[in-house]
């Protein structure tokens, strides 16, 4: 139930916001199941104590689902990546972070936005590391076969 | 073959997926197909979030290119997933140019989801969203109002051809004073959790982490306006948000 619940609602979001990105069909459910499986690696890699290292092993898991997914269903991985990664945003870090602003507190001002910029990195550095490889997969597979 | 109508179909297509919200490698190595398919080599093209520029050499040698301005850009998966078929097709079949383009027309004619479906999606992201990030219920049910009068006002919003920055403003604020309201007459327990999940809806999910890959990707310039543009959302939801709260705390004094 710990685990169930939260990506239950993470599914769910990520379903509405398909509709909100026109995705039609088959892909709407399978992107959102993208941010599902993304937020249940978030919280099965909570031993490690870090959530921006969280955030980067959970963003890693999206990204080969979506590169697998673009590859099985033959579309753009665009779609796929674009939808799961939403329960990843750091929606509340933005939000403290303003608030914080308004109030006048500095020091938590300064925290929290740095916090959120180290997650928003995480996440670039996720998708980027595994589209990477999938890159070198694919040009090492072409030299390959031409040679 | 005419080379003319090679770069103006080839435009075309960029432009479609560019204003679909493709990513700028695929806007770019697709045209860059379709070039290729029609044994043009040497074509260069740069494209940014705003613009595409492209250069054919005809065989005499004289180049010929096309810019193509990029005004209003909004995310339908849709539209990307068929131009994306429709350039393997062309590089597999290499139809004639009038074929390619009226499917881009028939493509270009496909239906998004109506106005009432889209608020009712708002509603719902910003429902998942609030009970996703701890809120109970009750916050959920008083995050539905609030997604959906933040759809309403951003509508409203494009149809006086605002520009997006004043439009989220608005919108965020709208949605925040609901969510401080129905918490200040206790529909609602949690106001930032309500405000969180709402806000959601506005928060263009990627264009905070599509920078970075970007920028990391090489594409510098395209990298730095989508910084700038994903800056600007966040200081405009922000400011909404944060007007709300100034206000009601200014009213009743929390």
């Amino acid at each position: 139930m710990r685990y169930l619940l939260p990506c239950v609602y993470a599914f769910a979001a990520c379903a509405a916001f398909s509709i909100a990105f026109n995705m039609r069909g088959k892909s709407l459910v399978f992107a959102s199941l993208g941010g599902a499986i993304g937020w249940l690696a978030y919280l099965l890699c909570a031993p490690v104590q870090n959530d921006i290292l969280q955030f980067f092993f959970a963003t890693m898991a999206i990204s080969v689902y979506s590169e697998i997914m673009a590859r099985v269903r033959r579309e753009p991985v665009t779609g796929y990546l674009l939808v799961a990664l939403l329960p990843m945003v750091p929606g509340g870090g933005i939000y403290y972070t303003m608030e914080y602003c308004i109030v006048g507190n500095t020091e938590m001002f300064l925290e929290t936005g740095l916090h959120t910029l180290g997650i928003a990195g995480a996440l670039a550095m996720g998708i980027l590391l595994v589209s990477s490889l999938v890159r070198l997969w694919h040009i090492i597979r072409m030299t390959r076969k031409n040679a | 073959m005419n080379d003319n109508d090679l770069i103006n179909t080839a435009t075309e297509v960029g432009y479609m997926l560019l204003a679909n919200g493709a990513e700028i490698y695929r806007v770019e190595e697709s045209m860059q197909r379709i070039f290729r398919a029609y044994s043009v080599e040497g074509g260069e093209i740069f494209a940014i979030p705003t613009c595409i520029y492209a250069t054919v050499s005809t065989a005499d040698g004289r180049p010929i290119t096309k810019i193509k301005r990029c005004h209003a850009r909004c995310t339908n998966m849709d539209k990307v997933e068929k131009v994306n078929d429709l350039c393997r097709r062309v590089c597999r079949e290499r139809p004639d140019f009038c074929v390619i383009r009226a499917e881009l027309r028939r493509i270009d004619a496909r239906p998004t989801y109506t106005f009432l479906e889209q608020v009712m999606a708002f509603s719902l992201v910003a429902f998942a969203f609030t009970l996703f990030y701890g809120g109970t219920f009750s916050d959920a049910v008083c995050s539905v109002v609030c997604g959906a009068v933040i759809k309403v006002v951003a509508h409203q919003m494009d149809r006086f051809h605002a520009n997006s920055f004043f439009t989220n403003i608005l919108a965020s604020g709208a949605g925040a004073l609901v969510a401080l309201v129905a918490v200040h007459y206790n529909f609602g327990l949690n106001s930032d959790k309500i405000i969180i999940g709402a806000l959601m809806n506005l928060v263009p999910g990627i264009a905070i982490t599509s920078f970075m890959r970007d920028l990391i990707a090489g594409d510098l310039i395209a990298g730095l306006i989508r910084f700038t543009e994903s800056f600007l959302v966040a200081t405009a939801i922000a400011i909404g948000a944060g007007a709300a709260l100034t206000v009601t705390r200014a009213i009743w004094g929390v």
